[in-house]
C-alpha cells in the first residue's frame, strides 16, 4: 500500500519570502500573539542576524508548518506517517495530535529563548557544505572542533559550532573543492554536544507539556523509530544536542512502504534532499 | 552553439529537478538559474552537476567554474560545447 508522508522542515535559515496574507496566517499569527506577546507579522526581511531574529526565524518555522498543515488538512490530505527534521519536530506534534497548536507555537519559542541564553556572550553559527563526502566532511570538523550537525544526503552536510571555529571549518572545506558552503549566524550550537550545558533546562521546559499519544506513526530523526507519547519529551531533548540523520530517515520512510512526501511548511529542502537521495544507490541494495 | 544542444540542456535541468509540468519552451535561455528566473539554489546545483556529468561526460571541477557556468541556460550550453566539441 502507498502511503502519504507529511515531512516537517527544521528552522530556516532566513526569511526571504512574503508571509501569507489570509485569515488562516493571521489566526496562527493571532497564537503566537497571545502565547509569546511576539508579533509574527512585523517579522519582514530583516537582514539582521540578532538573537531576537533567531529566535523568530524558529516561531515562524513553526507558524508555517502549521499554516501549511491547515492548508492540507482543508484539502482532505492527511498524513499516513509523519516525519521530522531539527525543530520540525514541534509542528509535527500538531499533525500527531500530541499537541495543540498554541502549545506548538509557545513551545518553540520557550526553547528558542533557552538556547539564545547560549549566545549573550558567545557567538555560533551553522556552516552548510554541499559536495564533499562524509570522510572529508567529519575530517574537517574534527580539524576545527566543529560538530556535524545534520547529514541531509550523501553529500549535503551542516555543521554547527562556535563562529570562529566554522569559519575556519568553512575556509577548510572550501580548500578542499566543496561546491557550495555558507555561514549562517545561530543563536546556539544546535545538534552538537555544547546544547548540554542547557540539558536541566530544556528538560524542564520539555516536561511542561503534556503530550498525547501521536494518532499517526511519527519517526524519529536519530533512530528511525515511531515514537510514543511518553517519548517525545526525551526525543525533544535529545536532538538538540545529536546530529539529524535525513537521509537514513528517508530511506527507512521508503524502506515501510511511503512512496508519497509532502512538505509541510518554509521553502522546499526536504524533498530535494529526497531527490538526491534517491538518485543513489541504496546502501542495502547497490544495483 | 546548436538549438538541439540548448534544449538538451533544458530537458537536463527538466529531469534533474524533477521540475513538473515544466517543458523546454517555458525555460528562457537567457534568464538567470539562480534568484530571479528559475530560482534555483545550491541544492539544486549540485544536481545538476552530476546531471551534466551523467548526460554530456563533462566536469564542473569547483564552486567558481560552477558560478559562471550556472548562470543561465546559455552558459550551460557554452560550457558544454567548450568542452565536448562533438555536441
Amino acid at each position: 500500500m502507498s502511503l502519504v508522508c507529511f515531512m516537517f522542515p527544521g528552522q530556516p535559515l532566513a526569511c526571504d519570502a512574503a508571509l501569507p496574507d489570509d485569515i488562516d496566517f493571521a489566526d496562527i499569527a493571532g497564537l503566537v500573539k497571545c502565547r509569546t506577546g511576539l508579533d509574527l507579522k512585523s517579522f519582514g526581511r530583516s537582514s539582521e542576524s540578532n538573537y531576537s531574529n533567531q529566535v523568530m526565524l524558529q516561531l515562524l518555522g513553526s507558524a508555517m508548518s502549521l499554516y501549511r498543515l491547515r492548508n492540507m488538512r482543508k484539502t482532505g490530505r492527511q498524513p499516513d506517517v509523519v516525519a521530522e527534521h531539527s525543530m520540525g519536530i514541534y509542528a509535527a506534534l500538531a499533525a500527531c495530535g500530541s499537541l495543540p497548536e498554541a502549545e506548538v507555537l509557545e513551545l518553540t519559542w520557550r526553547i528558542g529563548n533557552c538556547l539564545a541564553g547560549m549566545g549573550k556572550n558567545q557567538r555560533f553559527a551553522f556552516g552548510c557544505v554541499a559536495g564533499l563526502t562524509l570522510g572529508k566532511l567529519l575530517g574537517i570538523a574534527d580539524n576545527n572542533r566543529v560538530y556535524l550537525a545534520n547529514h541531509n544526503t550523501s553529500r549535503h552536510f551542516l555543521l554547527s559550532g562556535q563562529l570562529e571555529a566554522i569559519e575556519s571549518a568553512i575556509a577548510e572545506a572550501t580548500s578542499q573543492k566543496a561546491f557550495s558552503t555558507k555561514i549562517f549566524p545561530s543563536i546556539a550550537p544546535l545538534h552538537s554536544p555544547l546544547i548540554t550545558e542547557l540539558e536541566d533546562q530544556l528538560q524542564l521546559i520539555f516536561s511542561d507539556y503534556s503530550y498525547q499519544k501521536p494518532h499517526c506513526p511519527l519517526m524519529d530523526h536519530l533512530e528511525q523509530k515511531y515514537l510514543a507519547a511518553d517519548e517525545l519529551a526525551g526525543f525533544m531533548l535529545s536532538e538538540l544536542s545529536r546530529p539529524v540523520y535525513w537521509e537514513k530517515t528517508f530511506r527507512a520512510l521508503q524502506f515501510s512502504g511511503v512512496e508519497s512526501f509532502l512538505e509541510i511548511g518554509m521553502g522546499d529542502s526536504l524533498k530535494k534532499y529526497n531527490r538526491w537521495i534517491e538518485m543513489e544507490p541504496s546502501p542495502g541494495n547497490p544495483t | 552553439m546548436s538549438e538541439e544542444l540548448t534544449n538538451q540542456v533544458k530537458e537536463l535541468i527538466i529531469e534533474s529537478l524533477r521540475l513538473d509540468g515544466y517543458s523546454s519552451s517555458d525555460i528562457d535561455t537567457e534568464a538567470p538559474l539562480f534568484g530571479e528566473g528559475l530560482g534555483l539554489d545550491s541544492i539544486d546545483a549540485l544536481q545538476l552537476v552530476v546531471g551534466l556529468e551523467k548526460n554530456f561526460g563533462v566536469v564542473v571541477p569547483d564552486a567558481v567554474v560552477g558560478g559562471q557556468v550556472f548562470q543561465s541556460v546559455r552558459t550551460m550550453a557554452e560550457y558544454i560545447a567548450e568542452k565536448r566539441p562533438d555536441y
